[in-house]
């Protein structure tokens, strides 16, 4: 980790995961919240990948088997990379239904579910 | 005979009884179908008698420690080591009462072959009293609690079925229920006493040989041992095999079925109430003679609620002019003798009593039934008079059996009455705290029997003496109408005088007015089947009891009884006459019944100082007071115009309040309660719980439910917080320990 301590991609991390967070709370266009979402999927890619590498300094050089092992990190951010895009996909697919539906995507009309 | 044929005594009344109940519906109605019925009714029971004496007989030849046998049976129930065969115990005391239950029954269903000959419903009246003779066999000679207790609630039903016989008639019907109810107390108090004594075994099998735990035979003897280190237990079970033997046998607070007991027909108050079923109670207090030698304190009590009973029976007697009713109040205070004598520990006395009891009351029962039949059922006294001129041998009978209950020397009362005075009087047994409580109860029973004499002498002198034929003149009844819906639409007529002569007449109006029953015959729109009927064929005329019944008016003229109503109060008069003088010579009856000693109490004396004087003083003055007061016929102040009784003899007609009172308490209170309950506890503490719970869980839906706003951030934002406080705590626990 050449210069850039662990904790500067922690911190990174955190900011884009609170940011992600607050804007799904608050904002009412879909649009912007799948945004918030990405944001805060990559927030954790962030993380696992900052984890990922800093393990990877601290092992013996050399130990094979124990460097493969070490790849889940970076498995798991592509892992979460396929399912964001799945995901989205799917999502904006939704929106567009019920635009057509409504001419209108503002997340807080829909609340047929209210109890 | 040998014992085994005990199985034969038992058998024959229960065949008399299927051949009643199968076969008998089936012979029809006519004369002769009658006399066969009549001829299969008596025989089971005289040949059980029979075989009984004579099995009897081969007991009394073998030497006193060798005279009770067990007479083995299949098991009946069998768990977990215990072992409940049915099995007989042929011993003095069962063998004596097998021959007053067969003897004075075989008597009785002869007198009833006459006495029932106009009913229509015959054989099921002889399948209810041969059923009846089996269940008083089984409760006498079953040789464990739970044998008795068969006989014991089998006895309880052919009450219940024979008070009621007359079904139809509302007042016979309550009668019956009031019967069974009262004495479902007293089952309870015996069940509950048979559970601790089988409790208190269970606890101490170590003492027992075998698996038999419940059989007389082995349990007496072992739980003498197990009291005697349980003096309290024995106080509990005794008090509580009383509280059954004071339902049965009518003491103090439950007697007052058996006056209402007097709806059933008179040979049935002959046989169960007065003769066999409500003495055993005192078999009863005999078979465990053991668990109340343990305790004086239960034994002090069962002497004072006899001697009260006796003494309470005896002053409400004077009130009655009914002469079953007077009959019925005379047993319940010759049962408090009875007890007495259990309660001074002179078991033997009450036992004699017991039997002559039977003798002397069956044959006043019966006396009395052959003068109601001779007088068109009217059973009020004040209707009687000088009928010593038209029925000369049930005068003559039913003498004997007046002089005989009322202690007459030589008669057979006047030898059971002087043992249980004498013996209650001198006895130990029942001292609590050294309040000699026997003594007491005997001074008691003293002047029950001067009370005895007097007021069977009352009965006899209005029956039979005086010069007055009192039915020629009979006042006119007034308000019978409203006699007559008192009587069909109150609860309360438990307490009515069942057969007075304003209610025979009301039962007429009745008729006339609701002339439909003739109807039904003429036009023969019968249903096929009487829903109610038990016996009932298709086509017979209705139900209609005392067919017979035609009413007492002033040309009556009252006629002697058939033979085969004779014969029985003849024989009776014969027993009652030497049986008590037979029994007590040589104290042979106590030696029968108690060739040993006690094994807790020893012998318990029954002399007293000028005992004999005391006894004949009371029954002699009992006797002459009443002949002064009542051998010139109905006194003036007890005629049919009962305000011009004395406020005593009108308290003593109305049982000192007691019936009433607790009929009310009972009934009004039962149902008070129970409304109460439902009013209370079910409907806010039931319904409570059953509302509260859908209250509650409505209550939180409607709190849930704001929850769910249907805005999408809202969730969002609830999903956040849970997961930080998920993710806080297990920061929390990780910092912390907690949890590892």
């Amino acid at each position: 980790m050449n210069g850039v301590p662990l904790v500067a991609y922690l911190a990174l991390g955190l900011f884009m995961f609170t940011t992600g967070v607050v804007g799904v709370v608050i904002r009412r266009n879909p649009i912007v919240i799948f945004m918030c979402i990405e944001l805060m999927l990559n927030a954790v890619n962030l993380t696992f990948l900052a984890f990922a590498r800093y393990q990877y300094t601290k092992l013996p050089v050399g130990d094979l088997q124990q460097q493969s092992s070490m790849m889940a990190g970076q498995m798991m951010v592509i892992f979460v990379m396929a399912v964001a895009a799945a995901e989205v996909a799917v999502g904006l697919g939704i929106i567009m239904a019920i635009f057509r539906l409504r001419q209108n995507i503002d997340i807080d009309e829909m609340n047929l579910l209210r109890g | 005979m040998e014992s085994n044929s005990i199985w034969l005594v038992i058998l024959l009344p229960i065949l008399g009884f299927l051949f009643q109940a199968l076969i008998g519906p089936r012979l029809g109605k006519g004369a002769g179908a009658k006399k066969t019925l009549g001829i299969a009714a008596v025989l089971p029971i005289a040949l059980s008698f029979v075989v009984g004496l004579l099995i009897t007989l081969n007991l009394a030849g073998r030497a006193p420690s060798d005279r009770s046998v067990v007479v083995a049976g299949p098991d009946w129930i069998s768990v977990m080591g215990l072992r409940l065969p049915f099995e007989w115990v042929v011993d003095p005391l069962s063998m004596t009462m097998v021959l007053i239950i067969t003897g004075i029954g075989a008597l009785i269903h002869l007198y009833s072959t006459g006495y029932m000959a106009q009913e229509r419903d015959y054989s099921r009246f002889f399948a209810y009293l041969n059923l009846f003779i089996a269940a008083m066999l089984i409760l006498v000679l079953g040789n464990n609690l739970a044998l008795l207790f068969i006989g014991w609630e089998g006895v309880g039903l052919c009450s219940y079925l024979l008070i009621g016989f007359w079904y139809k008639d509302v007042v016979n019907a309550k009668a019956a229920n009031k019967a069974f109810i009262v004495n479902r107390i007293g089952d309870w108090s015996l069940m509950l006493g048979m559970f601790l004594i089988v409790a208190l075994i269970a606890t101490n099998t170590d003492r027992f040989a075998g698996d038999r735990y419940l059989s007389y035979d082995v349990m007496l003897p072992a739980l003498q041992g197990i009291l005697q280190d349980n003096p309290g237990m024995a106080t509990a079970i005794a008090l509580l095999l009383f509280g059954g033997a004071a339902g049965k046998s009518a003491q103090f607070p439950l007697y007052l079925w058996l006056p209402d007991a007097m709806a059933g027909p008179t040979p049935v108050s002959a046989l169960i109430h007065a003769a066999t079923m409500v003495t055993s109670g005192v078999v009863l207090l005999n078979r465990m003679h053991v668990v109340f030698e343990y305790s004086p304190l239960a034994s002090a009590i069962i002497c004072m609620i006899g001697a009260f009973t006796a003494l309470f029976a005896a002053l409400i007697a004077f009130g009655q002019t009914d002469i079953k009713k007077v009959l019925a109040y005379s047993t319940v205070s010759q049962l408090g003798f009875m007890f007495v004598a259990c309660g001074a520990g002179a078991y033997w006395a009450g036992m004699f009593h017991v039997t002559t009891h039977a003798f002397f009351k069956a044959l006043l029962f019966l006396g009395a039934g052959a003068v109601i039949h001779a007088m068109a059922h009217d059973q009020d006294m004040r209707n009687y008079g000088n009928l010593r001129k038209y029925m000369p041998i049930t005068f003559g009978t039913m003498a004997v059996g007046w002089l005989a209950i009322s202690g007459f020397p030589l008669l057979s009362g006047f030898f059971s009455k002087e043992a249980i005075i004498g013996s209650a009087l001198a006895s130990d047994h029942p001292t609590v705290q050294g309040m000699r409580f026997g003594q007491i109860s005997g001074w008691v029973a003293l002047g029950v029997a001067a009370l005895t004499a007097l007021y069977m002498t009352r009965l006899t002198c209005l029956t039979f003496f005086g010069k007055e034929e009192r039915w020629r003149n009979i006042p006119a009844t007034e308000e019978t109408h409203d006699e007559r819906h008192s009587l069909a639409d109150s609860g309360t007529i438990l307490n009515e005088d069942l057969s007075s002569p304003r209610y025979a007449a009301a039962r007429e109006l009745e008729e006339a007015e609701h002339p439909v029953v003739e109807n039904v015959v003429e036009t023969r729109t019968l249903p096929s089947v009487d829903p109610h009927g038990f016996f009932y064929k298709a086509g017979e005329e209705p139900h209609k009891e005392h067919e017979h019944h035609h009413a007492l008016d002033q040309n009556h003229q009252p006629h002697e009884v058939p033979a085969s109503m004779w014969i029985p109060l003849a024989v009776l008069a014969v027993l009652s006459l030497i049986g008590g003088y037979a029994l007590e010579t040589n104290h042979a009856f106590r030696h029968w019944l108690y060739p040993q000693e006690l094994p807790v109490l020893g012998q318990v004396p029954a002399a007293y100082p000028n005992l004999l004087y005391l006894s004949l003083a009371a029954a002699i003055g009992g006797l002459v007071l009443g002949w002064l007061f009542y051998s010139r016929g109905l006194p003036k102040d007890q005629g049919h115009d009962e305000s011009g009784w004395n406020p005593l003899r009108r308290a003593e007609r109305d049982q000192f309040g007691y019936d009433g009172a607790a009929t009310t308490l009972a009934v009004q209170g039962g149902g008070d309660l129970a409304t109460a309950l439902w009013q209370w506890f079910d409907r806010s503490v039931i319904d409570g719980i059953v509302n509260g719970s859908g209250l509650v869980a409505r209550g939180a839906g409607m709190a849930l439910r704001l929850l769910q706003t249907g805005v999408v951030r809202a969730y969002a934002l609830m999903m956040l917080v849970g997961v930080v406080g998920i993710l806080g705590y297990f920061f929390y626990a990780m910092t912390t320990g907690v949890g590892r």
